[in-house]
This record gives structure tokens, C-alpha cells and sequence, in this order.
């Protein structure tokens, strides 16, 4: 009995041994892949002037849809933001997701809002729309007042009413740096056939500063789960998903900012509502419907155009934003079961989606099946501490090292954060975050999988605390 | 020592070192960039009012004399002359050409057979601003370099629309695929009517639809008006997408004898093309296109009912008539609401059209 615990254990302390080896040297190629892919677009770039753009006749129009639930803390410097776009054409809506604050009061008051008889084609389903608003002093503005839907439904009902054929969907507590229109379009511009969504970079606005809807100054925030946010927003974005669009397998543009081809995403049939990780799910099933029509496509991540937005300062606001999103990344990779390891979806079948399947998802199972083991084999005598420790340590220097990787990135890429003790502040908990922090993430990611399990569709709003003016 | 322990303790080590030495490159290259930007600041500042004052004293020995004082500044001095180059015009230019040419010109050429493709570019950038006829030889030869550099070479022989030059863009534009064939547009569009021959030309010669297209909608952007009938002899071209293209081209040029050709795209089998045709009709304020528009406000495609009603309103009072006899009747509600929300544009000033 003995003899087989002991080479149970031994074959899973193997697999968990390879799937670190694994995960490790992913990420590793995905950053070395990002440095190369960085240093392209910079050196492609620097001759550009965006502003030439700008002048181009056959730029295509854009409409940003913004669904906003229960914002009234940012709503109005959000569509500030949106509405100081240096664009040479475009509309944008915010979809009122049914807010129970007075997210709409604001909005009709800031921006002298009339009730509009404007029609449009439902071309994808969507909760009753109760009013369109447009506004005298802002003909670009269009709000709709709609019944609660979740933001998969209020995305759709912006669809409908959009004009334009590229759409900009975007948070509305977000902002959007001015450029951030023109930097993104370019794939569009490049290959407007082939290219059919673009990413752009999410940075965390907690302890910046804000003023006419623009980031002023950036700082680094006091509270600490922000600032090892930052560090995970880095690797997420700048390491993860300039690597992975490299490699032709982005499966997520994030739902804060990314921009689309209408006509494909309709194709698609919008977004699905029954979702609550509506952009990868979007993502995925464009993937899904352009492989099955064999036309070629392109995903691009383009690392400049920059969007703000605010982080959870609280374990719980956290805890319930990481569970969603863990939620939502089960939904989809289940409802698109059938790509998984099918060479008909190309590398989104045979690379893309096996590793969001292994990594992303068991991760975390994987993980946690580890400190279990950890655990079994302290209570049973086997652990070899001297060994224990030294893995341990191994594995806390190599998440740092990751985590310093990404903030090279960052230097080569922007630079945002002047000062150099914000670099040493962020080196320091690359550190920390290896210690409780990743555990208990890991910890909030398996609990996700049980409440998926359990049907649990709530969507765990966030406190927001609201952007900090300039003076 | 247990061969894994050996194995977990010399990663442990070549990890700590590695991480060690990035964070040592990371401040330390922060610290050499911090510094050498400061440097970059004052000198800049220096060559800048110094350039400042070549261009208001407008005097050549004076800027030969700028050019020696900074020629071994070069990085610094292509990037104000970069900077200038694009805001200054006439004879202020000049003497920035003169600075060129006396102190980065012979290292710009080095630089256009660099290996590094961001020398070339930046060379070939230089080039653009301070570009000489007599040196378009040099720039032909990039002409076979790679796309983003042969564009960048297009670019700067547009400055010089000579005929030879406008063929070889032509040219350039006839053998390049992929996504710089958009960025001919803008190099064609900013050449404006002299384009016109060398369209008129193409347009007659079997091209890939997406470069027909484009130059279809370069006959509008410009437009070429007098290349009306070329464009209207591709009305019934098998591709959809030159269809439309057709249509909105016409819909700018705006030439009353292209009516009963829009006409007839607005009963084409693609409902993008009806929709296109429509709008284009709107626009050319013909009464008798009426009967077309208000036929098409009861089209089952929205976006055809969406620009005929927009079209409608842009007719003055009988267009306006039309749409309040759709807004009245009740059998197509489709026509009605559609009739509806144009009107109430009309009255609401603040409705973006």
C-alpha cells in the first residue's frame, strides 16, 4: 500500500514538475517573442506620424460603444475621454445598462441629452431599448437608455444602433489616451481584408491623475493589490499578448479596448449573452466562423494605443473580478469545445486553445494539486526539505524574473512611469507576489470553476472609487 | 547531494544571477537614458536656436557655419532638421538644405545601403524633406527595398510629381501587394490632378480588385471629374466591391449625366451597392430621382431606407413632402419609422446626420 502512495506521488510531483517546466518556458518564449515584436513596431513607428492618418481620405469611421452599469463615479470624464478622440470620424455610444444609480441623470444633465426618435436595425438580439438620447452640444454623442441585460446584451444593443463599419468597444469607466483611435486603426489600414479586431494595451489608472478625461501624471497607487495588478497588467499585456498575437493565437482582446470589424462580428451573431467573458468569447467564435469560412484573418495586438482603467483595491472586489473572469474563460473554452486539438482551426485549434485549455484553465487545479501534494507529504514524512526549499525558491525567482522581463518590456515600450523608485517599487513586490498573493489567486481561480459549475452568472460588481482630478 | 537537489540549486543560482543582472540593466539603462536625454535636451535647444536664427538671417555662410559647428552632432541634428524640415517652407527650407547637405547628407547616403532598416528609413525621411531632383537616382535604387522603405521612397518622389517620377509611383503601385497598396492612395491622392493621365490609363488595364478599387475611389477623392466615363463604363463590373465603388465615386463627382447609371446600380442585386447608389443619389439633388428614393425608402435592406430617407430630406420641400406621406401611412412601418427619425433629425439641429 505504502509502495503505491509513494509512486502516486511520485507521478504526480513529475507532472506537476513538467507542467511548471511547461507553463515556465511558455512564458518565457511569449516575452522573447514580445522584446522582438516590441522592437519591430517601434522601429516601424518611429518614422510615422499618426497625424498623416488623420488626413487620410479613406480612413474608416468608427463607432466606440461604451456600456456602462452603475458608473455615475466616472461616467462623465470617461466620455470625456471618449469624446476628445483625435478621430477624423466617429460616433460614440454609451449603452445605460440599466444603472440604479444616477449614471443617466448625470449624463443627460452633462451633456443637455433630448430624447431622439432614432430607428435602427436589430440585427442581433438584445434587451428593450426604453429611450435614445442625443445631445444638442455633442452631435458625435449618442446614450441609450436600455433595460439591464448584462454588458454582452448592452455591447449588441450598441451594434444595432452603431453606423459605422468598425466598432470600438470599450469600458465605461475607462479612458482612452487621444491617440489611441489612430495608433489602433492602423492594422485596419494596413490590411483592412485580412484584419478583423486589434487590441490595444490596458494600464491601471489607480494613483494617476486625471484632467479633461486625459491621464496627467502617473504614479504608482499606495494600496498593494493595485500595485501587483500593474505587475500581472505588464505581463498579461505586454509580455502575453504580444507574444501570443505573434504567434497568430490571441484569443482575447480585451473588452476595456479593442476594435473590430463590424460586418464579421455580426456574421458571428454579436456578442452571446449568455456570457460573462463576452470579449474572448467574441474573439474565439470570430476565429471559429472565419476558419470555418476559410477566409484568412488576422487579430492584431498593437502595443501603444493606450486605455486607462481603474483596478479593485479590495480583496473582495478582486476576489469577484478574478472569478468572473476565470468564469468567463471556462464558458468560453467549453462552448468552443470543438476547436480544442482540431486541425481545422489551424493554430488556433492545435496551439491557441489547447494552452488557454491547459494553462489557463487547469492551471490553476494544477497548481493547487501541488501545495495538496506539498501538504500530503509533510503529514506523510516523504518531503525532502532541502529540496522543498530550493524548488520554492526556484520558483519565486523565476516568477520575479518574469515579472522583471515584463517590466523591460515596459521600458522599451512606453516608459510611462518616470520616476526610477516606481521601477524599484515594482521589482520589489515582483517579488512579494510570488508569497500568499499568486496562492490565493490561484485559491479565488478554483473556486471560480465550482461556482461555473453551480451556474453562477453574477457578474460581482466592483466599488469604484473614482478617478483623482488634477487640480 | 541528490542529483535534483544539484539540478534545483544551480538553477536557483543561474536564475538569481539572471534576474540580478536584469534589474542591474534595467536601472542602469534607465540612468544612461535619463542622462543622455538631458544631453540630447541641451544640445538640441542649442542647434535649435542657432537653426532658428539661419532661418531669419536667411544667409548661407551662416548656416554652412551651423552646419560645421554640429556636423559631428549628427544625431541630434537630423533630428532637428526632421523636426524643422516638416514646419518650414520657402526660403527658410533652404537653408535647412543647406545645413543637409553640408553636414548629415553624405552620412544619410551611407545610411540608405545601411543593413539596419531604420537607418534607411530615417534616411530616406531626410530625404523627403529636403528631397533634390537631381539625387532621385539614389532613391530609385530603393525602389526594390522592402515595402515600408520603398513607400517611404514613393513618398519622396511624390515631392517631385515629374512625369518620370509619377510613372515610377505608378509603377511601384502596379507590382506592390499587400497592405501598402492603401498607402498609394494617399501618396496618389496628394498629387492631386496630375495623377489624371496615368489613372485614366490604369483604370482601362486589368488590375486586382482591390487596386480597380482604390483607384476608382481616387477619381472621387481628388476628383477627376473629366474620368467620369471611365468610371461609369465599370458600373457593371462582376465584383460587388468596385460596384459600390463606382457608386459612391459618382455620388462625388456630382456630373448630372451619371444619374440613370446610379439609377440602375440602385436596382443591383447586392443590397450594399442599392444602399450606395442611393446615397450617392441624395447627394445629386435631382428631382427626378425622386420617384427612386421614396421607391427605396421601402426597400427591405435598412441601410437602403436609411439613405433614401436621408436622401429625401436633402431634396428641399418636395423631398420633405415625400417623407411626411411615408411618415403618414401605415403599411409599412419599416418606411414610417425610418421616415420618422429623419424628420425628427430635420427639427432636432443637434442630430448628427
Amino acid at each position: 500500500m505504502n509502495g503505491i502512495l509513494h509512486t502516486v506521488l511520485h507521478v504526480v510531483n513529475v507532472i506537476i514538475l513538467v507542467y511548471f517546466f511547461l507553463i515556465n518556458a511558455f512564458y518565457f518564449l511569449f516575452t522573447v517573442l514580445s522584446l522582438y515584436g516590441l522592437f519591430r513596431h517601434r522601429d516601424l513607428t518611429t518614422y510615422v506620424s499618426f497625424k498623416e492618418i488623420f488626413r487620410l481620405p479613406l480612413v474608416k469611421p468608427i463607432s466606440i460603444i461604451a456600456p456602462a452599469h452603475n458608473e455615475e463615479k466616472t461616467i462623465i470624464e470617461s466620455v470625456k475621454s471618449l469624446l476628445a478622440l483625435e478621430y477624423p470620424v466617429f460616433e460614440v455610444i454609451v449603452v445605460n445598462d440599466g444603472s440604479t444609480d444616477l449614471t443617466l441623470d448625470r449624463l443627460i444633465k452633462s451633456y443637455q441629452l433630448e430624447k431622439s426618435r432614432r430607428v435602427f436595425r436589430k440585427v442581433v438580439d438584445h434587451k428593450p431599448v426604453k429611450a435614445i438620447y442625443t445631445s444638442a452640444s455633442h452631435p458625435k454623442l449618442v446614450v441609450v437608455d436600455k433595460v439591464n441585460g448584462k454588458k454582452a446584451d448592452a455591447l449588441n444593443a450598441g451594434l444595432n444602433i452603431s453606423r459605422y463599419p468598425l466598432f470600438c468597444a470599450v469600458d465605461g469607466d475607462s479612458l482612452l489616451e487621444k491617440d489611441a483611435l489612430l495608433k489602433m486603426v492602423r492594422p485596419f489600414l494596413e490590411d483592412p481584408e485580412k484584419t478583423v479586431a486589434a487590441g490595444g494595451i490596458i494600464r491601471l489608472i489607480n494613483g494617476c491623475t486625471v484632467k479633461n478625461g486625459q491621464v496627467r501624471e502617473v504614479r504608482l497607487p499606495r494600496n498593494a493589490l493595485a500595485r501587483f495588478q500593474i505587475i500581472e497588467y505588464f505581463r498579461a499585456f505586454l509580455g502575453g499578448r504580444i507574444g501570443m498575437s505573434m504567434l497568430r493565437s490571441m484569443l482575447i482582446v480585451s473588452g476595456a479596448f479593442g476594435l473590430f470589424r463590424k460586418d464579421v462580428a455580426l456574421q458571428c451573431g454579436g456578442y452571446r449573452t449568455g456570457t460573462i467573458g463576452e470579449d474572448m468569447d467574441l474573439i474565439v467564435r470570430m476565429r471559429r466562423h472565419l476558419h470555418n469560412m476559410k477566409r484568412p484573418f488576422e487579430i492584431r495586438f498593437i502595443p501603444d494605443p493606450i486605455c486607462w482603467t481603474e483596478a479593485p483595491e479590495t480583496l473582495k472586489s478582486l476576489s469577484r473580478q478574478r472569478n468572473r473572469w476565470h468564469r468567463g474563460l471556462l464558458d468560453t473554452l467549453l462552448h468552443n469545445k470543438v476547436m480544442l486539438f482540431n486541425p481545422r482551426y489551424g493554430i488556433t485549434g492545435l496551439f491557441a486553445m489547447p494552452f488557454y485549455f491547459v494553462f489557463e484553465m487547469l492551471g490553476p487545479f494544477i497548481e493547487l494539486l501541488g501545495y495538496i501534494i506539498f501538504a500530503a507529504c509533510i503529514g506523510l514524512g516523504l518531503v525532502n526539505y532541502s529540496f522543498a526549499v530550493l524548488f520554492f525558491l526556484v520558483a519565486v525567482v523565476l516568477g520575479t524574473l518574469l515579472s522583471l522581463l515584463s517590466i523591460l518590456l515596459e521600458e522599451y515600450s512606453s516608459e510611462r512611469y518616470p520616476r526610477l523608485q516606481d521601477i524599484l517599487i515594482l521589482t520589489l513586490f515582483s517579488l512579494l507576489e510570488n508569497i500568499l498573493y499568486r496562492q490565493w489567486l490561484t485559491l479565488v481561480r478554483v473556486i471560480a470553476f465550482f461556482d461555473f459549475y453551480k451556474g453562477k452568472e453574477e457578474w460581482g460588481a466592483m466599488q469604484k472609487k473614482g478617478f483623482v482630478q488634477a487640480r | 547531494m541528490s542529483p535534483s537537489l544539484i539540478i534545483a540549486a544551480h538553477s536557483l543560482v543561474f536564475l538569481f544571477l539572471f534576474s540580478v543582472c536584469l534589474f542591474g540593466f534595467i536601472i542602469i539603462r534607465r540612468l544612461v537614458l535619463e542622462q543622455r536625454q538631458v544631453q540630447f535636451d541641451r544640445l538640441y535647444k542649442q542647434i535649435e536656436k542657432d537653426i532658428l536664427e539661419a532661418i531669419s538671417l536667411l544667409d548661407p555662410d551662416f548656416s554652412l557655419a551651423v552646419a560645421r559647428r554640429y556636423k559631428s552632432h549628427s544625431r541630434v541634428l537630423t533630428q532637428v532638421l526632421l523636426d524643422f524640415g516638416d514646419i518650414i517652407v520657402g526660403e527658410g527650407r533652404d537653408q535647412l538644405r543647406v545645413i543637409f547637405n553640408h553636414a548629415v547628407k553624405g552620412l544619410c547616403l551611407k545610411h540608405l545601403a545601411s543593413w539596419r532598416m531604420t537607418k534607411r528609413l530615417q534616411s530616406v525621411r531626410l530625404f523627403i524633406v529636403f528631397f533634390d531632383p537631381a539625387e532621385s537616382a539614389f532613391l530609385f535604387r530603393l525602389l526594390d527595398d522592402k515595402p515600408i522603405i520603398k513607400l517611404a521612397v514613393v513618398n519622396a518622389l511624390a515631392r517631385i510629381p515629374s512625369p518620370e517620377t509619377l510613372n515610377h509611383i505608378f509603377k511601384a503601385f502596379e507590382e506592390d501587394t499587400g497592405f501598402t497598396v492603401q498607402a498609394y492612395f494617399n501618396i496618389m491622392f496628394g498629387l492631386g490632378n496630375r495623377t489624371e493621365p496615368l489613372v485614366k490609363a490604369f483604370l482601362n488595364k486589368p488590375l486586382p480588385v482591390d487596386k480597380l478599387g482604390l483607384l476608382v475611389e481616387l477619381v472621387g477623392a481628388i476628383p477627376l471629374r473629366t474620368l467620369y466615363e471611365d468610371v461609369v463604363a465599370l458600373a457593371g463590373y462582376p465584383d460587388k466591391e468596385i460596384r459600390i465603388r463606382v457608386a459612391r465615386t459618382l455620388g462625388k463627382l456630382l456630373i448630372p449625366e451619371t444619374v440613370d447609371t446610379l439609377v440602375a446600380l440602385s436596382s443591383d442585386e447586392a443590397w450594399e451597392v442599392k444602399a450606395q447608389a442611393v446615397k450617392s443619389l441624395g447627394r445629386m439633388k435631382s428631382l427626378k430621382t425622386l420617384d427612386v428614393l421614396e421607391r427605396s425608402l421601402f426597400s427591405p435592406f435598412w441601410y437602403v431606407r436609411y439613405n433614401a430617407g436621408y436622401g429625401l430630406a436633402e431634396m428641399g420641400e418636395e423631398g420633405l413632402r415625400r417623407l411626411k406621406e411615408v411618415a403618414a401611412q401605415e403599411e409599412d412601418r419599416y418606411a414610417r419609422d425610418m421616415s420618422v427619425m429623419v424628420l425628427n433629425d430635420l427639427i432636432f439641429p443637434g442630430e448628427a446626420a
